[in-house]
């Protein structure tokens, strides 16, 4: 499907994509995490671009971040420190863990590009008083964007970059809900593609191309399959190698608790309430990431509930080597699992080292097992 | 009907082959630079050493690393499902399996019917492997068949604490250098990897009987020290090396079965 | 060399410290047959308002250090690990939720906790801990949430910290059924201002050349401010421990025999290493005169207002040494430098702490270039001496010493 292989030509070369993005005269922010408010970006008028590791070796980064940092974080450094992020205007910083808080101060010192802000957001979202703070640093964040393009955000600015983004977000759901319903519809390739596109490539795009493929989709005739429905649960999940390695030992994807995935694009704004409070609530109520609180028990029922509306025969995490958010609720997950019967299986990833050996014997052998 | 298996590790390639259920042979060599050439050779010899020839066997399974490189093999299977396989060929009433291999270790878990049921493998790191024991034996001036018995005349074990196998080895170069016996460090770096084995042990909560498979298994002094690590014995064949190779044999006459 | 060496001697406080200490987790231990509540807090949570409650505070981290002081961390981590824990995670937290399930540990496991009262100024980390804690335990758990002040306290984290210290003294309220005492909060609070100005006096001391004490002594003290500030235990002993200071500084007693250099370290001490590691330096002639770890407890004085505590205390609990931008980390790195007059910088790369370990490249190369002073790096971790090797960290320490030695900032306490 052509419209697909835009989505593909996108994340082969994001700096075409970017250079693209400017010519229209668009700034472009950066940003690492699910959290950054890419509404308040949009109706700025900017382009908001999800910041991946061009995985490419550690140099530079090397005198900043210790081996034992994430592959996420010593890597987009890297891409900075290496001027493979030159198309820049800005960065922001939602505060989320302890190394992309680190990652913040070094970038802001580096001052490499013209605008920075950090978006200090609570850690808990579970209190009246963190709902207030989170409109707060989000108006503080609009003031900002508002001094650095000179150009003052309007409530009809930001509806319509609410409903820009949600119709990005249904339609992503859409797809997922399509796949899962008729798994093989889209092979896990097309569904990375997309997603990660959708989160590099100019929105207006975005929005015109996934209707065409959600309708291209309904009118598919699905595979017969009996391949194994897996649910992935992570952090991001960058590498296409996994997406095919699952389909190669039998297994398909039909949801999953990435923050390159679900956990982004699922939860929609409210397009009744006065925008900048939607935007806030938004950010609230969504499936929070083991960085943020809510309760103790919330990714757990997520989980077990994404395993049984998808019928998934395993579990996979995929556990980004370094990062503690994750590691810490891995084996609470687990339990959660484990008391319902359902397989699951640990893979501990790293954007640069990728021993694709190992990672397709683990693979096959869940697949086999489950 | 006959059904060969063919293994290739890291380290060494294995091939076996068995007929009417029988085990007839198997062949062991090192795996070398090319996977694709010792793979046919580990075959060759082991037809030439059972007298058999190549047309009756029905159904070659390839497993271990270079899996995909045999390419006269009718399917590859991940060498964790070989080993249960070949385990429970052995021996039924196994129902874990601890394998160390050259540059992986893995803790089995198998149902009654030997089946995975669980497993759980190393990370990219090579504390617990094969490949740690390797350079600490080069480290050390020993062959790695010479650990077990270094091993045995210890004392008292030496205590290494690093985990990683550069640090462990400054560690023991350090022992060294204060003249520590070369049994005890031996001793020691056999604890430590074991330690590391054991996790993994743990993690799947392993259950007995439990079968040591892989090349490791020929090494005495690791056996030892795992077994006092999880408190109980393990059992540890003739063909521990050939158990994958076994199972994927096993498992090749299931594909022609079905 | 000084023909006669200057006299050393040990700190006659520290036995005092040991029975204050024993003293504390006996109370701690036996909380529950005297009717009394635990609460497990953060180090760098606000402690005051419990003390207001009468409730016992118990600090994991405190737990953490004596389970690497006793080198008992190995065992423990590899415990959690089993129990599906990253080797890669927080040695503290990893000890601590091993010994919640194993009680072992030099204490044999902490006092059941009745709630949980975890400040996330310090890291991310505290807040999964005490997550994992309040499931296993099932006890209510207070998040103060105290937002990163990356360039400054802005007037949202303000009031949203503000607004916190009243959820947390209602929380408070409702666990124990008792109303909030604010005259007795008013005491503690000055209390705990006391024994903070006392803290920075005795760490000032060690200005003095030669120095009184060392970082490693600083580190043994550093206990009591951590589990005991706002009580008027901590005010005595470290009003005494000031008087020994001086005593020692009127007298010429030091630390180390021979100070020749002055060292300044940063992080977490490596807990089962600290003989060793003095000693290492010691040969050197070198001593680690301060480190920006134990003077965090009284860090933040200057936005305190003693009159008006709890009002006061959002602000100095958020702006903490950890919760900053590393270029501010750096200029008050600077700042110790020239106020001890250091000759040279250990920074320990510490994988249990990555808030406190990433940046400090960054603050390395800013200290060079503002101070001109030698920097060493040592890769290890605060309780899990599976992330160290010594022979290699005796190597660097060595070759730093060189450096050091050549750069000739070092001086001869007999010319004086």
């Amino acid at each position: 499907m052509k419209e697909i292989e835009s989505f593909h030509d996108a994340i082969r070369d994001v700096s075409a994509i970017a250079y693209t993005i400017k010519k229209k005269s668009k700034k472009i922010i950066g940003y690492l995490c699910s959290y950054a408010p890419e509404e308040l970006i949009v109706a700025a008028g900017c382009h908001p671009m999800r910041l991946f590791s061009s995985k490419s070796d550690i140099v530079l980064a090397e005198n900043h971040l210790q081996a034992y940092c994430c592959s996420l974080v010593r890597g987009v450094l890297e891409d900075s420190l290496s001027g493979r992020l030159d198309f820049l205007d800005g960065t922001v910083f939602p505060h989320t863990c302890d190394s992309i808080q680190r990652l913040s101060d070094i970038w802001r010192m580096n001052g490499r590009y013209e605008f920075f802000a950090d978006v200090v957001l609570p850690a808990k979202l579970n209190t009246q008083s963190a709902r207030t703070y989170m409109k707060d640093v989000l108006t503080r964040f609009k003031t900002d964007l508002e001094a650095a393009t000179g150009k003052t955000i309007t409530d009809a600015d930001l509806s319509d970059a609410i409903k820009k983004v949600n119709l990005i977000r249904n339609h992503l759901s859409t797809i997922y809900t399509l796949n899962s319903r008729n798994p093989g519809l889209i092979t896990g390739g097309d569904l990375y593609a997309i997603v990660k596109g959708s989160m590099v490539m100019d929105r207006d795009i975005v929005a015109d191309l996934l209707p065409v493929i959600v309708t291209r989709l309904e009118q598919t005739q699905p595979p017969v399959t009996s391949a194994k429905r897996i649910v992935v649960s992570g952090s991001i999940c960058d590498s296409p190698v996994f997406y095919t390695a699952i389909e190669a030992a039998g297994g398909v994807i039909v949801g999953d608790d990435l923050c390159t995935g679900q956990r982004w694009f699922e939860g929609k704004i409210s397009e009744d309430i006065d925008p900048l409070t939607a935007i806030s609530e938004r950010y609230m109520d969504r499936m929070n990431c083991p960085a943020k609180h809510t309760t103790l028990t919330a990714r757990g029922e997520n989980l077990l509930a994404l395993a049984e509306k998808n019928t998934a025969h395993g579990i996979i995490f995929m556990l980004q080597k370094f990062c503690d958010p994750h590691a810490f609720d891995t084996p609470y997950l687990k339990k959660f699992l484990d008391e319902k019967k359902i397989k699951h299986m640990v893979l501990e990833m790293d954007d640069q080292q990728q021993r694709s050996g190992q990672l397709s014997t683990r693979i096959e052998t869940f697949i086999h097992m489950i | 009907m006959m059904y060969a298996g063919i293994d290739i590790g890291s380290n060494t390639a294995k091939a076996a082959v068995i007929k009417d259920g029988q085990l007839l042979g198997t062949q062991v060599i090192p795996t070398g630079y090319n996977p694709v050439t010792a793979g046919i050779k580990v075959f060759d010899l082991l037809l030439e050493k059972t007298a058999q020839v190549k047309t009756e066997i029905a159904a070659i399974v390839a497993t271990g690393y270079g899996r995909a490189s045999v390419e006269f093999a009718d399917k590859a299977m991940t060498e964790i499902i070989c080993h249960a396989t070949g385990a429970y060929f052995m021996n039924p009433t196994i129902r874990g399996i601890i394998d160390v291999g050259g540059q992986d270790s893995k803790a089995i878990l198998l149902d009654t019917s030997g089946r995975v049921e669980n497993f759980a493998m190393n990370d990219k790191c090579a504390a617990g492997t094969g490949r740690f024991l390797e350079v600490m034996a080069n480290t050390l001036e020993v062959t790695l068949d010479q650990l077990g018995n270094f091993s045995r005349r210890a004392d008292t074990p030496s205590k290494i604490s690093s985990i990683c196998t550069v640090f462990a080895e400054s560690e023991v170069i350090s022992m060294i250098a204060n003249q520590q016996r070369r049994e005890n460090i031996i001793a020691g770096l056999h604890e430590s990897a074991a330690a590391r084995v054991a996790i993994l042990a743990n993690k799947i909560n392993i259950r007995e009987p439990v079968m040591m498979t892989g090349g490791v298994a020929k090494n005495s002094g690791m056996v030892t020290a795992l077994e006092n690590r999880l408190g109980f014995e393990l059992l540890v064949g003739e063909l521990a090396q050939e158990n994958g190779a076994i199972g994927a044999a096993v498992l090749a006459s299931n594909l022609s079965n079905k | 060399m000084p023909d006669t060496p200057l006299e050393t001697k040990k700190i006659t406080a520290a036995k005092k410290m040991r029975e204050l200490m024993t003293h504390y987790y006996i109370d701690a231990l036996s909380a529950s047959q005297n009717n009394k509540q635990v609460a497990w807090i953060t180090s760098g949570g606000p402690v005051e308002p419990l003390l207001a409650m009468d409730i016992i505070p118990v600090y994991p981290e405190n737990h953490g250090a004596m389970i690497g002081a006793a080198k008992m961390g190995e065992n423990l981590c590899e415990k959690a690990e089993n129990m599906g824990y990253s080797s890669d995670l927080c040695a503290y937290a990893r000890a601590d939720i091993a010994c919640s399930v194993f009680k072992g540990g030099p204490l044999g496991g902490l006092p059941k906790p009745d709630m949980l009262i975890c400040c996330n100024n310090i890291c991310g980390t505290v807040l999964k801990w005490y997550e994992v804690q309040a499931r296993f335990y099932n006890v209510p758990l207070f998040i103060l949430d105290t937002p990163v002040c990356h360039t400054g306290y802005t007037a949202e984290i303000a009031r949203y910290v503000q607004a916190q210290v009243d959820e947390y003294i209602a929380f408070l309220e409702t666990l124990t059924k008792r109303k909030f005492n604010r005259d007795k909060m008013a005491r503690i609070g000055k209390l705990s201002i006391d024994a903070q100005r006392l803290w920075q006096k005795v760490l000032n001391t060690t200005a003095h050349k030669p120095s009184p004490m060392s970082a490693f002594d600083a580190f043994f003290f550093l206990a009591l401010i951590v589990t005991l500030r706002g009580t008027q235990i901590a005010v005595d002993f470290y009003t005494d421990l000031l008087a020994e200071m001086e005593e020692r500084i009127k007298n010429n007693i030091s630390s180390i025999p021979n100070e020749r250099y002055r060292l300044l370290w940063d992080n977490l001490p490596i807990w089962y290493q600290l003989k060793w590691m003095s000693g290492k330096f010691s040969e050197h002639h070198a001593c680690l005169v301060a480190d920006t770890y134990t003077s965090a407890w009284c860090g933040t004085l200057d936005y305190i207002d003693e009159h008006h505590y709890l009002d006061s205390m959002a602000q100095a609990y958020t702006r903490i040494y950890l919760n900053i931008g590393v270029d501010q980390m750096a200029d008050q790195v600077i700042d110790m430098v020239r106020w001890y007059a250091a000759d040279g910088l250990v920074m320990h790369s510490n994988r249990s702490c990555k808030p406190y370990s990433f940046g400090q490249m960054d603050i390395m190369r800013i200290v060079r270039e503002k101070t001109n002073i030698p920097v060493l790096m040592i890769e290890a971790d605060m309780v899990d001496p599976g992330n160290f090797s010594q022979s290699q960290v005796e190597t660097r320490i060595d070759a730093f010493m060189e450096i050091v030695k050549h750069r000739g900032h070092g001086y001869d306490v007999c010319r004086h």
